[in-house]
């Protein structure tokens, strides 16, 4: 049996009680840190947390040699961890489809992710969001600035007055785990990044969410461009038309400035 | 004032008058006599003292040049020569003779309107007479002939007047033959360029004795061959350079025949320039307009112990100034002029200016490289220089102190920049750095100058030789998947046609280049109108067809397909090596939606895989380099000379009488010609000469590929076993 569990937000507590009672009882325990982390714990804080050790994949481990988390999850029960959901965001369907090809069954137990945050933290309304999108590092994307396809996607959400929740770029640079050699794309410099577009469009900041200390702030791009938003991870929401009562939530969790929200 | 200050001053005077300009070069096979002779016509000119020319080798600056006597670097320099009245302003390129160091000639050749080429009396024309003729006429330059070393033909072969005249007569039929051949297909050539000794386009004489006749000469001195066989011979060589000076008759020829900058560029613009031939640039271009927008063309890039890189060059258009903002091709930069000069010597002297129909010598220009066109505005390019150089050799250059990696980093670029036949690859993790040149001595010459110039002590390695890999058939589709199997790229691989190959070699075809040109050169090599309209990429010889319609968020991908298939390409499937001669078609991709899983990580993975793969399933070859070789023996030395070529999986294709001395003409791999010179000698008792020159490259016999594969797969700490689907070979 191979379980996919979301270790949620933020640190070894995130995770859901399902997902607990699962990666306690495994025989194996598989994770990636690759495409996102947990900023508020450690590999051996989980592993001593739980009493169970996990084996850390980088990404050729995942996507190009799978067998030996397949191979454990054939022999016996094989978790496989990941921040946030295994499914949204980074979709490992394609392990759970090769899981299925070798008859294993699977199993999914959902975890917290920034999607919930993005709704849950700001107030603006889940149905009213449209395609996400990641932002890369400049160069990552192998062009400058901004991709194209992110310009276009946040305008097509607004043109429909839709949100657009913007993934912020984590460089990863060996895969090992939590501690290793990362850099996350912080809010601010997102920020400074789609300014350059829009300097005067309305942003959210969310930095930290699923921690004890989230911080939400709402202002213009080229604001926020100026501000820190203290430590990692943080995401950039880009609102659409903006309903009253998610006007009202941006003034009073958000210190949204008056003169960006519509009137009534 | 100083003699040399004063000759300055002339020169400056004169570099206004493009009809009293000769921008000459000298050009020759090694040994002919190109330096001592160049030493003599600066020496006649007042450059450099009468007593030393000869020994002084003033243009061979370069200290291992020196040593060797051989010349390595196109060296520049200016002189004044009174010819009929009227004094002229000389502009000389020196070029090297060893054909390791071709792309110097071909460049050296941009910049002029005249060669002289040199031939010794006693060897004739060479191998290398050929290669640089054929450099010099590729670039509309004319040439007139000098046969040097006639003292020897008097002193050492004691032959007569008859004979004399025989064998010189012989040298020039040789000479025209040459020129005939190559100039036959060039339309703009329209008058005869052949030499001849009535016309007084031919000279001869002797460079280190100084003295020299041609028809004119002896009509006015009223010397004969008779008197100077009676000079010669009593060794009153001083008397015979009084007499009948070596300078004078060699300048005078010059001003004489070579056409000044007004008379050349009108030909010699459409040859190197595919620009608009109605823009106003044309036109200046055409007319050596100094008032004209400013157009220069890069020959060489040298370095100056205190004024850092100096770029020199021929300007066709408008004047070169201190302190001017130029475009360089293939950089979005300007570049702000330091200062001009002109060269004298191995010496630069800071002027003013320097307007069209000169050679300057210009600091500042920081982007510039060896072929870089340089203007006031934004221009096309000058046609890529025509040297056909893909590097034959390796060698590993380390630095002995780990203190002067930075330092030597820093060499090596700057050794790829001023010799663009050199490729070096950079290895700062292992501080290993590959040096990749025409060919042993070429890179030995390399080694040596980072050694003495650089004050760098390095270790270098044994020479490896480089090998290509080329498809042999058209591939099936192939499928690559990224890693995360959210995206797809549907490829296949041709082969290209040695034409199309050749012209993307030439530089006639590039990404350079306007598109609308590009389509129709390829299409002009036999390439089908759709696919030549596709072209999204050229590396090496290959070129990448975009066959894909209105695919979402490729043109944002296309850059990290580019850049796999480019690993791809420089590490061919087999071992590593160079991919040539491959037509890759992107038939179909599937992309995600969102930029960080269509990543680098992702897309380069899957085009390189799916490159390899096509290029597999294509049946890939090893190629290997291949020299043809000429060899000069006493017949009784023939069978062991013969035999080198032979024993080495080489071929012997002709073998003819010439004089006194047998002539064997093969071609052997460059692999197996690694230390032929020791072996050649021995062999022969010392009395060979012999000659190689790069021909390209070849499919290895099939039985041999698995070993050598496997050989180059260890050196390089590859896994020693094969992709499976590899079972053809
Ligand atoms: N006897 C004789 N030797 C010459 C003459 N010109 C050059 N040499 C010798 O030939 C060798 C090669 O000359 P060099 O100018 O370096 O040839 P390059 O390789 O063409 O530049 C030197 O040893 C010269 O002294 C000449 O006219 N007569
Ligand atoms: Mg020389």
């Amino acid at each position: 049996m191979l379980t996919f569990v979301g270790l949620g937000l933020y640190d070894e507590r995130s995770i859901t009680v399902e997902g607990r009672d699962a990666l306690r009882a495994a025989d194996h325990a598989f994770a990636e840190f690759y495409t996102s982390r947990l900023v508020g714990t450690s590999v051996d804080a989980l592993e001593s947390h739980h009493g169970i050790d996990i084996e850390i994949r980088d990404r050729a481990g995942v996507e190009r040699n799978p067998d030996p988390i397949l191979d454990a999850a054939e022999a016996g029960d094989a978790v496989f961890l990941t921040a946030g959901d295994a499914m949204i965001s980074t979709t490992h369907v394609d392990l759970r489809l090769r899981a299925v090809d070798r008859g294993i069954d699977t199993r999914v137990v959902h975890g917290v992710t920034a999607q919930s945050a993005a709704s849950g933290l700001t107030g603006l309304q889940n149905y009213r969001f449209g395609k996400a999108v990641t932002l890369p590092f400049p160069r990552a994307h192998g062009g400058d600035g901004v991709p194209n396809s992110v310009v276009d996607s946040v305008a097509a959400n607004r043109e429909r007055g839709l949100h657009t929740l913007v993934y912020l770029d984590i460089k990863v640079d060996d895969g090992r785990g939590p501690d290793a050699g990362e850099r996350f794309m912080t809010a601010d410099v997102a920020a400074d990044l789609l300014a350059a577009e829009w300097p005067d469009r309305l942003a959210v900041a969310v930095a930290r969410a699923g921690s004890p200390d989230p911080l939400v702030v709402a202002d213009r791009l080229a604001a926020l461009a100026d501000r820190d938003f203290g430590d990692p991870l943080h995401l950039l929401v880009i609102p659409g038309e903006i309903h009253h009562v998610e006007a009202d939530a941006l003034r009073t969790l958000a210190e949204a400035p008056a003169s960006l929200l519509p009137e009534r | 004032m100083g003699r040399r200050k004063k000759i300055v001053q002339e020169c400056e005077r004169l570099m206004d008058k493009p009809e009293n300009i000769r921008n000459i070069a000298i050009a020759a096979h090694v040994d002919h006599g190109k330096t001592t002779l160049t030493d003599n016509l600066l020496a006649g000119a007042g450059m450099i003292s009468q007593d030393t020319a000869g020994e002084q080798l003033a243009m061979d600056t370069e200290e291992d040049e020196q040593e060797r006597g051989i010349t390595i670097d196109a060296a520049n320099v200016s002189m004044t020569h009174e010819y009929e009245g009227d004094n002229h302003l000389i502009n000389l390129i020196d070029t090297p003779g060893h054909v390791d160091f071709g792309g110097d000639v071909t460049r050296a050749m941009r910049a002029v309107d005249g060669a002289l080429v040199v031939v010794d009396a006693v060897e004739g024309a060479m191998p290398q007479t050929e290669t640089v003729l054929r450099q010099a006429l590729r670039e509309g330059v004319k040439p007139t002939l000098f046969i040097n070393k006639v003292d020897r033909l008097i002193s050492e072969l004691q032959e007569g007047p008859q004979e004399m005249q025989d064998r010189l007569l012989s040298v020039i039929h040789d000479v025209n033959e040459l020129i005939r051949g190559m100039t036959e297909e060039m339309d703009d050539i329209t008058e005869d360029w052949t030499v001849g000794v009535e016309d007084g386009t031919v000279g001869f004489g002797s460079a280190l004795y100084k003295w020299g006749v041609s028809m004119p000469s002896m009509q006015r001195t009223g010397m004969d061959f008779g008197d100077i066989i009676d000079l010669e011979r009593a060794d009153k060589r001083q008397e015979l350079h009084d007499r009948t000076p070596l300078s004078d008759v060699v300048l005078d020829m010059v001003c004489e025949h070579f056409p000044n900058p007004l008379d050349a560029q009108p030909r010699r613009i459409p040859r190197i320039w595919r620009g608009d031939a109605e823009s106003d640039l044309a036109g200046t271009m055409r007319l050596v307009d100094e008032d004209g927008e400013l157009v220069m063309m890069v020959t060489d890039i040298g370095i100056d112990p205190h004024a850092g890189e100096i770029a020199a060059g021929r300007v066709f258009s408008g004047t070169i100034e201190k302190g001017q903002e130029l475009y360089v091709s293939g950089t979005a930069r300007q570049n702000r002029v330091q200062s001009v000069g002109i060269y004298m010597g191995g010496e630069r002297e800071e002027v003013e200016r320097v307007p069209a129909g000169n050679i300057a010598a210009v600091t500042g220009l920081k982007d510039a490289i060896a072929g870089s066109t340089v203007s006031s505005v934004e221009m096309t390019p000058f046609e890529s220089i025509e040297h056909i150089s893909e590097p034959v050799i390796t060698k590993s250059v380390e630095a002995r102190n780990m203190d002067d990696l930075p330092k030597l980093i820093e060499t090596l670029q700057q050794v790829a920049k001023e010799d663009p036949t050199i490729q070096v690859e950079i290895n700062e993790e292992t501080g290993e750095h590959l040096i990749s040149g025409q060919g042993e001595l070429h890179l030995e010459v390399i080694g040596q100058r980072i050694e003495r110039n650089q004050g760098i002590p390095i270790n270098t390695g044994e020479p490896i030789v480089v090998y290509r890999e080329a498809p042999q058939e058209a591939s099936g589709e192939v499928e690559g998947v990224s890693p995360n199997r959210h995206n797809k790229f549907y490829i296949t691989v041709e082969t290209l046609s040695d034409d199309i190959v050749d012209e993307i070699q030439l530089g006639n075809v590039s990404m350079d280049m306007p598109e609308l040109e590009r389509r129709e050169a390829l299409q002009e090599a036999g390439m089908d109108k759709d696919t030549s309209q596709n072209v999204e990429h050229i590396h090496g010889t290959n070129i990448l067809i975009d066959d894909t319609k209105g695919i979402q968020h490729l043109n944002e991908t296309m850059e990290l397909v580019v850049e796999g298939l480019e690993e791809a390409l420089d590490d061919g499937p087999l071992a590593a090596e160079p991919v040539q001669g491959a037509l890759i078609r992107l038939h179909d991709a599937k992309l995600h939606e969102d930029t960080i899983h269509r990543g680098p990580a992702q897309v380069i993975p899957a085009v390189r895989e799916a490159v390899h793969r096509s290029l597999i399933d294509g049946e890939i070859r090893l190629l290997e380099p291949i020299q043809d070789v000429r060899i000069d023996v006493p017949s009784e030395h023939m069978g062991a000379a013969s035999g080198e070529i032979q024993g080495r999986r080489g071929r012997v294709d002709d073998m003819y009488q010439e004089g006194d001395l047998m002539v064997i003409e093969g071609i052997a791999p460059v692999e197996e010609m690694i230390g032929f010179s020791s072996d050649i000698r021995s062999a022969t008792e010392g009395r060979a000469s012999w000659n190689t020159e790069n021909a390209g490259f070849r499919v290895l016999a099939d039985n041999l590929q698995p070993d050598l594969i496997e050989e180059i797969r260890q050196r390089k700490g590859m896994k020693l076993e094969l992709p499976p689907s590899v079972d053809y070979i």
